[in-house]
């Protein structure tokens, strides 16, 4: 009882101080349905579950697959069997929308650019068509919404981050049964700004596929093996180390199948593996310590635990298909597809892991982004921001935003109303 | 790539395989059935001319059960030809308790579900013999011509004629077409242009020679298929022109008959593109570009006989071939896999059937059935497979006084060899039962039956690539029926007054479906038994003629009302006892022609209504529509000749409909054909 007081004084105070909890969550809906949608969800409640409908009066489109925020008014989504990049402001209105991209996946930004993987073999830019044998990425800029500069990488490249000017692309090579290729096991390493290949890291585990997250330098990917001899496996990839030596990650036995970053900059990974030999399942839930693996050569850094109950709330769903924590709040979210052809389930968790509610959705709710409350928005990700630094007073980026986190070396900002270029 | 099998190597591995011991002694119980009969036969001088005359009996005038005690429907000769349709499954929409799947278009797949069982359900059958498609259990009705067709009967559950095959009793819905057998030498060519570029030609030659009749049937098809469509609701207005859609095929058969001897030959080669569904798109760049290509063969031959008026035996056989190509490996193809996949399948088929009558109300019969099927593919991580399938089935029926029986249990064994990475599946062996009473009384038949089936997973079920699961258990159904059947006729002014009214309640469980789901955060599918579906309903016929010696009327009303509710899981709020997807409440059909000397107008009028798409939200529902169809023909007869032209507007209120969301349904559509016959 003694608990369960404090526990809901806890409660009221972080409700009290954080009033709101602003989220999307993307919902795939069923392929070749045309029926994509997004969620709005606001204080424990359900807005609209087809809140990119309510607001501009037409459909978002069929399957759509990533969602991430690029600055402060614009959030992108990556439709895929639209083959449409879909640009909307945090109320929802749509901006603008692309289809120079198709086949698109996954996007990560800097907050200028948006970086697009695709499936595909084809891409409008600014100078032509471009054909490629494998996947690519794009670079799509947001003052005009076009693609200015692409890059060949693997078969199937899926999930895509940034880190110190550079991308990591995780290639799946997810059609190997068939085309007539195999399946990838390599990262590629892209410079951002040349969009040209620097390195390509190759993991040994096949199939780098799903929801990949960051948390500073270190990357949280998922490999579900190849289904049959090769088992389902997880990865914690260090970029910065990757961009020194070849010896850059490790590979645990257990895969990362939806994942995500917590605000101490853990990663919390639910994974489920499949064998088409064995027909059975098996499942983990895992809390990865990026820093201390890396450091251990994989010797730490890994419990099977889930803060709270979110462990057995996982374990009693029908189809696990997200886990996210609010990168403001540090409340937790989950989802439930439940039978994949009904209305799936968006779980809510206070930050240590207490069920708060349970609110139906719309099919195949997987993609979730959280909106600031705050009128700053970071949108670039970056979990580790250190405010006790010596900071140069405001300083600006080329988006007009007040430059919080580190600044990059070489980078252009603008202070007391003046370009700069960043030497320090 | 593996290397295909001649017919040779499948005789050869056939008896390679180890047949059930109690199989054999069947087979050798029914052959020696057989060798009494012959001989018995020997002794009689006139035997052959008997069997003819016997051959008619068994067809026609036979005491033995009506077929009032099955639940069936019939579209024949006139009415069927009457009936503004281009395929096999244009006629089946009239019947009660039918869904049509379609996904539009000519080249359009097009199933068949008989009370919500599931397409794999209901079987097709040719003169008797089922058309089977080991790899995925559908039969594509789109292939089938009406226009060598005699008759389609819809049955729910058995057939129940004294003396039917084992396969016959092991589908919950079967669907006859009944070859036609010529009665005169004729040559006709037919012409045919209409809507969306399509154009046909056909040409048949059939003769009726010393008791041998036949026919070949010829037919070409070509059609661009690139309708318009418009999408209206309160989130979009999208108009559009379907692409891809475009289909070529050819189609060639011919069957020959004599008394109780009938064969047919069937080949079908065709050129599809496969159109995706309607999604948000900036532009028209990027649509589905994927083609298949189809190439189908059969040759089937069945003979009966009849021996001292007591003993019937039946012999069936039959050989298939179909290979199907699936490319999307083109040049402009930019964004979708690049898929070039073949696949080849062979079968082959016996029956032997025997029915013996002690007395005119009572036949017992058995049939044993054996099918040796071969799945190649040059799929990845894929293996031949091969498939015996082996029934056997023992029937009683009566009709004593009024009172109609049948019973009959099903055995079915089948068994399934690969190297396919994953193994073979585990042989499945089971029995099943059905049951039927019907009692007459002042022309009124009530009757009632039960019928347990379930069909084994398919061939691509159980072993395709990624999706396949080798632990599949069999998708059960048990249908229970109660109905009624009232017939009579009467003359009226100078002409003769007919009715035939029916209807039918019945509740049906399925259990098991055997469905595609994405594992549990894979991202890969893979079938799985997962469900319960629960189901009652009404089907009702009406069906009225009247015709004098210049004018005929007829009147068809089907009338279909029913709740398919998903049982599967009592915990799940959203999904337990909620209507499952694609299944209309209230469905309904009426059929009136009018004809006068060799002028026909017909018209057809269906109303389907709302059936839901997802159970997600209460939105995702399919709006109800009305299809109206009309019909005007008219054939001169000069001498021997005859010329024809008819003129068909198919849903001619224009109505946007579908059958699964975002494959749209032409809309209205003309047909103008000439025909020219000696």
């Amino acid at each position: 009882m003694k608990r369960l007081l404090t526990f809901l004084n806890l409660a009221l105070y972080i409700i009290g101080m954080y009033a709101q909890e602003k989220i999307l969550l993307l919902n795939e809906g069923l392929w070749q349905a045309d029926n994509g949608r997004l969620t709005y969800f606001e204080d424990g409640t359900i807005v609209s579950n087809q809140w990119f409908r309510d607001q501009n009066g037409y459909k978002l489109g069929d399957t759509p697959n990533d969602i991430i925020q690029v600055n402060e008014n614009l959030i992108a989504i990556a439709i895929n069997w639209s083959n449409i990049v879909q640009f909307i402001t945090p109320e929802g209105k749509a901006v603008a929308a692309t289809e120079d991209i198709p086949n698109n996946r996954k996007l990560c930004t800097d907050g200028r650019y948006v970086y697009v993987t695709s499936y595909g073999h084809e891409c409008e830019t600014v100078n032509g068509t471009q054909y490629f044998d494998k996947g690519f990425v794009a670079k799509i800029d947001i003052s005009n919404f076009k693609v200015v500069a692409t890059c060949e990488v693997g078969y199937e490249p899926e999930g895509i981050a940034l880190y110190n000017g550079r991308l990591f692309v995780a290639n799946t090579g997810g059609y190997a049964m068939q085309e007539d290729h195999d399946y990838e096991t390599t990262v590629s390493i892209i410079n951002a700004s040349t969009m040209l290949v620097e390195k390509e890291i190759d993991t040994h585990v096949p199939n780098l596929y799903g929801k990949m997250s960051q948390s500073g330098q270190y990357l949280c990917i998922n490999s579900p093996g190849d289904y049959y001899e090769m088992p389902a496996s997880g990865l914690i990839f260090d970029c910065e180390k990757a961009l020194n030596e070849e010896d850059c990650y490790i590979t645990f036995n257990k895969p990362a199948t939806y994942n995500c970053t917590t605000l101490d900059g853990n990663f919390l990974a639910i994974g489920s593996s499949f064998s088409y030999i064995t027909g059975g399942y098996e499942f983990s839930y895992l809390t990865i310590n990026p820093r201390l693996m890396i450091e251990s050569q994989g010797e730490l850094g890994l419990e099977e635990k889930l803060p709270g109950t979110l462990k057995e709330d996982f374990v009693n769903m029908d189809q696990p298909y997200g886990i996210y924590v609010n990168p403001y709040t540090g409340y937790i979210y989950g989802t439930d597809a439940g039978s994949f052809e009904g209305a799936g389930y968006l779980f809510q968790w206070s930050p240590d892991g207490q069920l708060l509610g349970k609110h139906k959705v719309y099919i195949n709710p997987g993609h979730f982004l959280a909106l600031s409350t705050n009128e700053y928005i970071d949108g670039i990700g970056s979990i580790n921001v250190n405010e006790n630094e010596n900071w140069v007073d405001a300083m600006y980026d080329l988006c007009g935003r007040k430059v919080k986190s580190q600044q990059k070396k070489g980078f252009i900002y603008i202070k007391d109303g003046k370009k700069i270029i960043y030497n320090q | 790539m593996p290397s295909r099998h001649t017919f040779r190597k499948i005789v050869a591995m056939f008896c390679e395989h180890n047949i059930r011991n109690y199989y054999l002694q069947a087979i050798l119980a029914t052959a020696l059935a057989f060798v009494v009969k012959a001989s018995a036969s020997a002794q009689n001088p006139n035997n052959e001319l008997d069997t003819i005359k016997q051959m008619h009996e068994v067809t026609v005038s036979v005491k033995l059960p009506t077929k009032t005690i099955a639940t069936s429907q019939t579209l024949s000769g006139a009415d069927l030809q009457a009936l503004s349709t281009t395929s096999v499954a244009d006629a089946l929409k009239y019947f009660a308790g039918v869904q049509i799947k379609d996904y539009g278009g000519l080249g359009g797949l097009k199933t068949v579900n008989v009370r919500s069982l599931g397409a794999q359900h209901v079987g097709i059958y040719v003169d008797g013999i089922r058309i089977t498609n080991a790899q995925n259990g559908t039969v594509d009705l789109g292939k089938f011509s009406l226009s060598c067709m005699e008759s389609v009967a819809l049955y729910n559950a058995n057939k129940l004629d004294y003396c039917q095959s084992a396969s016959e009793y092991a589908s919950g819905a079967t669907v006859y077409l009944q070859t036609r057998r010529p009665t005169h030498d004729s040559i006709s060519v037919q012409l045919r242009n209409a809507s969306f570029h399509t154009w046909m030609a056909k040409l048949n030659g059939q003769f009726n020679w010393r008791g041998w009749q036949g026919f070949i049937d010829g037919e070409y098809c070509s059609s661009r298929g690139d309708y318009p469509f418009r999408y209206h609701s309160e989130y979009e207005d999208t108009v559009g022109r379907r692409s891809n859609s475009d289909i070529r095929y050819g189609r060639i058969e011919g069957a020959l008959f004599k008394g109780g001897f009938s064969s047919h030959v069937y080949y079908y080669d065709s050129e599809r593109g496969c159109p995706g569904g309607i999604v948000r798109r900036l532009s028209d760049k990027y649509t589905n570009i994927g083609r298949e290509w189809d190439r189908d063969f059969f040759v089937q031959a069945s003979y009966q006989e009849r021996f001292l008026k007591k003993l019937l035996f039946k012999a069936n056989a039959k050989y298939t071939n179909e290979s199907l190509r699936y490319c999307t490996n083109f040049p402009e193809n930019q964004n979708t896999p690049r898929v070039d996949n073949h696949y080849w399948q062979q079968d082959v088929y016996s029956a032997l059937c025997a029915a013996y009558m002690p007395w005119d109300w009572l036949s017992f019969s058995s049939s044993y059935d054996i099918r040796y099927s071969i799945l190649e593919a040059d799929l990845k991580r894929f293996d031949d497979v091969k498939r015996v399938d082996q029934k056997l089935v023992f029937a009683a029926q009566m009709n004593w006084k009024n009172i109609q029986a049948a019973v009959s249990a099903l055995h079915q064994r089948y068994s399934d060899w690969t190297f396919a990475h994953v193994g073979a599946a585990d042989p499945l062996d089971r029995w099943t039962p059905a049951v039927s009473l019907a009692y007459t009384f002042y022309g009124v038949t009530v009757r009632g039956w039960y019928k347990e089936i379930f069909r084994a997973p398919t061939l691509n079920d159980l072993y395709y690539t990624q999706v396949g699961n080798r632990n599949l258990k069999p998708e059960y159904t048990k249908q229970f029926n109660l109905g009624l059947e009232y017939h009579c006729q009467w003359p009226m002014f100078n002409g003769q007054c007919s009715m035939d009214v029916q209807a039918d309640i019945y509740q049906n469980k399925i259990e098991n479906r055997i469905v595609c789901l994405p594992l549990k955060g894979t991202y890969t599918w893979s079938m799985m038994n997962y469900g319960y579906t629960f189901c009652r309903g009404l089907n009702a016929t009406l069906k009225g003629h009247y015709h004098t010696k210049t004018w005929n009327f007829s009147l068809l009303t089907s009338l279909t009302w029913q709740r398919d509710v998903d049982r599967t899981d009592p915990t799940d709020v959203d999904m337990y006892d909620k209507p499952i997807c694609y299944s209309p409440a209230f469905s309904s059909g009426i059929t009136g022609i009018v004809g006068w000397k060799t002028l026909q107008f017909t018209t057809s009028y269906l109303y389907v209504g709302e059936r839901m798409w997802s159970k997600a939200d209460p939105d995702d529902i399919l709006a109800p529509y009305h299809n109206v169809d009309i019909k005007l023909s008219y054939t001169h007869n000069i001498k021997k000749v005859s010329l024809g032209l008819c003129l068909e507007v198919c849903d001619v209120l224009d109505i946007q409909y579908e059958h699964l969301p975002r494959y749209p349904m032409p809309g209205r559509n003309y047909k103008l054909t000439l025909s020219f016959g000696v």
